[in-house]
């Protein structure tokens, strides 16, 4: 009988020093994101960390989430005390360029070799600094006219005004009839770029935008001022919501699935809300800004593009397992994204998209047409310029300035 | 016991634990915050020494601010010592005379105190919302249509509708502050002046004011420093917005810090708030102690 116990437990042992050693072998990995329960992109992401952990035994994988705010405070905290996690979200361009630049965001080069073919050049540009790619982008998104097409039918049209002049009669009919044309949160500036961004590319054209955005070309531009003053016309014909100069946007969103507004315009992310209410069902549509300038803008020139990426801090553990972990959960975020209609896939599409909701894929539709795309100002900019910009577009909503002023202003502030 | 503490080492053991709590969560982060202003760093990347730089840009760019959001600051602080004060003073010396529902009342006044500042802010968000909030509502319901505003979004009449539930959020805290000092004074000292003939109001400012002066003096430095210090319902109600008309310095550091990624720009408005924190602090309570000579 002893004899038995003392084998036992010696198997005991054994096998527990086993078990120990085998935990041992596993890579503990640490992320932090944005995608909170609240969020629209929370059920892609469990999804994706279900099916990737998974597919990694070899990876203990633990995540947080937080407030999308209070988030970009908390990351920058953590890069200056060298304390980041070992995969953080981060937006493109300019935001993760200053965590490259500080030498702490580990380089995917080699770790990319494996998925060749599966992600275009195109949608790592925003995550390449000189020429290395240091993140993987998840979805893409751009600006949309959301449109409720219950009010436009009510005020005589099927269909959302394919010209700037149709586009401006409609927001005549909707006023004289009492039906606001847009909602547009003042309280947070980025909702007004969405209109004046669309805006200045249809007046001016995607080029010089993007070339004002990258620090190639300078603000003083007669046709940026008049692109920002054919905005600030809107605002002065009351198109707009006078309310929404205290709303936030999701307080703005809101009044608009109500219906208090007839158009709204806002990133495609919305698309997953909008279709996901059943008030809603078949009353939300989906276009692209008309052109204003025809002979400088066409119609395929958008705002938006990838953003929304993952990357691998340079502290990283064992950053060859965590790169590769990073690279297949930023994939998964991307499919399952999709499908719920969370945006548009950055990595190329092999599964069945049938289900994907119909707003996103008119979505999809007119980014199969883009022939241009200039990111958001805000996240391609960085911090400092991009406040600077933002309070300058602040002062064009509040009509405080006027284009000639924003654009003299800007030009004598970032350049 | 005694030889206990008569040994200088013991004495100093003791005080070790509070010392290093005073010196690591005051006096380091104060001395970091120095340190950090005069340098222009992103709070990631390298760090270059500028000197002065900061402190001059402070004071004179115009798209920073400063100066205005520290007169934003300054004229909270006055309104806080020439209405907030004097009203709860008023409301302490009616409920510290013994009026029926005295603790009723005391509770309800405080109730403001112990409630979050962000659920505050939700409610005040409600009351000053353009289509639905009460205020509105109040004013069309009884014909006052053209005074109806929209309250948060408006340059003109933002810094006033952020003011008013900062101020009223701490009357409580001021009333229960200026109420304990009234009920300390001595029962015969009021009733040897009442037998003298005095009034009410003459036993008030003659006999309770007086003798509450060190508590008032607590008050007016709580409510200097805490105007400029203010941040949290400013945050929650405007952000600073619109067009920076509610901004205060502790807003305008947030920006500097955690959308600019300026360091050391938001470094210095925090070394600014620090010194005039302590300025005013001194000044009050030099003003009170003239007084009392």
């Amino acid at each position: 009988m002893k004899k038995t116990l003392a084998i036992l437990l010696t198997l005991c042992m054994v096998l527990s020093l086993g078990v120990a050693a085998f935990a041992e072998d596993k890579t503990d990995i640490t992320m932090w994101c944005i995608a909170t329960e609240s969020d629209s992109n929370r059920a892609s992401y469990e999804k994706a960390i279900a099916e990737v952990t998974a597919a990694h035994p070899e990876v203990n994988f633990t995540w947080e989430a937080f407030e999308n705010q209070s988030y970009k405070e908390k990351i920058k905290m953590a890069a200056s005390a060298d304390e980041m996690p070992d995969i953080f979200f981060t937006w493109a361009c300019a935001f993760l360029g200053d965590f490259v630049d500080a030498g702490r965001v580990y380089c995917l080069d080699d770790a990319y070799k494996a998925y060749e073919g599966q992600l275009s050049e195109a949608m790592m540009g925003n995550t390449t600094y000189d020429g290395k790619h240091y993140g993987v982008p998840t979805t893409m998104n751009i600006v949309g006219l959301f449109a409720n097409m219950e009010i436009l039918k009510a005020n005589g049209y099927d269909e959302v005004p394919g010209t700037y002049e149709e586009f401006i009669a409609c927001c005549d009919t909707l006023k004289a009839n009492g039906v606001i044309p847009f909602g547009c949160s003042g309280k947070e500036t980025w909702c007004v770029t969405e209109y004046l961004e669309s805006i200045i590319e249809k007046s001016c054209g995607a080029q010089i935008l993007n070339d004002i955005f990258a620090g190639r070309a300078t603000w003083a531009n007669d046709d940026v001022a008049a692109a920002v003053d054919t905005f600030q016309s809107l605002v002065n014909n009351e198109y707009f919501d006078p309310a929404g100069i205290a709303l936030s946007n999701d307080e703005v969103k809101a009044n608009f699935m109500a219906g208090k507004y007839a158009f709204y315009m806002n990133g495609t992310w919305n698309c997953a809300d909008f279709a996901a209410n059943p008030d809603l069902k078949g009353k939300v549509q989906v276009a692209e800004f008309p052109v204003i300038n025809a002979d400088k803008a066409t119609l395929g020139q958008l705002i938006g593009g990838p953003s929304d990426t993952l990357a691998v801090a340079a502290s990283a553990n064992n950053p060859e397992v965590t790169a590769n972990f990073c690279i297949d959960l930023g994939k998964a975020i991307c499919h399952f994204g999709y499908l719920d209609g969370c945006g548009l896939p950055a990595w190329n599409v092999d599964y069945d998209a049938s289900s994907v909701n119909e707003l996103t894929q008119t979505v999809a539709d007119i980014c199969a047409n883009a022939n241009a795309y200039v990111l958001f100002g805000d996240t391609a900019m960085s911090a400092n310029t991009a406040n600077t910009y933002l309070d300058y577009v602040a002062m064009v909503y509040g009509c405080e300035v006027n284009g000639a002023d924003f654009v003299a202003g800007l030009a004598a502030d970032i350049g | 016991m005694k030889k206990m503490y008569s040994n200088k080492l013991n004495i100093f053991l003791f005080l070790v634990p509070g010392l290093i709590l005073f010196v690591g969560v005051l006096v380091a982060p104060i001395i970091a915050s120095g340190y950090f202003s005069f340098f222009d760093w992103n709070g990631i990347g390298e760090k270059v020494f500028i000197g002065f730089k900061n402190y001059k840009e402070l004071f004179t760019s115009k798209p920073i601010g400063f100066l205005r959001a520290l007169k934003n600051s300054l004229l909270l602080a006055g309104l806080s010592v020439c209405i907030q004060l004097p009203f709860c003073l008023w409301l302490a010396l009616k409920l510290g005379k013994g009026i029926k529902g005295e603790r009723f009342f005391l509770s309800v006044y405080f109730m403001p105190v112990l409630i979050s500042t962000v659920v505050i802010g939700q409610l005040w968000l409600k009351i000053y919302n353009p289509d639905y909030g009460i205020l509105n509502v109040l004013l069309r319901a009884v014909g006052l249509d053209s005074w109806a505003k929209i309250w948060l979004g408006t340059k003109e009449t933002a810094l006033g509708a952020v003011f008013i539930p900062t101020l009223w959020q701490y009357v409580g805290y001021h009333m229960l502050l200026m109420y304990a000092g009234i009920k300390s004074v001595p029962k015969d000292l009021r009733e040897a002046a009442m037998l003298d003939g005095a009034t009410d109001s003459q036993v008030n400012w003659f006999i309770v004011i007086p003798y509450i002066k060190p508590v008032l003096r607590v008050s007016v430095i709580f409510a200097i420093t805490g105007s400029l210090k203010s941040f949290d319902l400013i945050y929650v109600l405007t952000n600073g917005g619109p067009l920076h008309s509610t901004e205060v310095p502790s807003t305008l550091m947030i920006n500097m810090l955690f959308l600019r990624n300026r360091y050391g720009m938001g470094s210095t408005i925090a070394v600014l708030l620090i010194f005039l924190c302590f300025g005013f602090a001194l000044l009050v309570g030099l003003i009170f102690k003239e007084e009392e000579d």
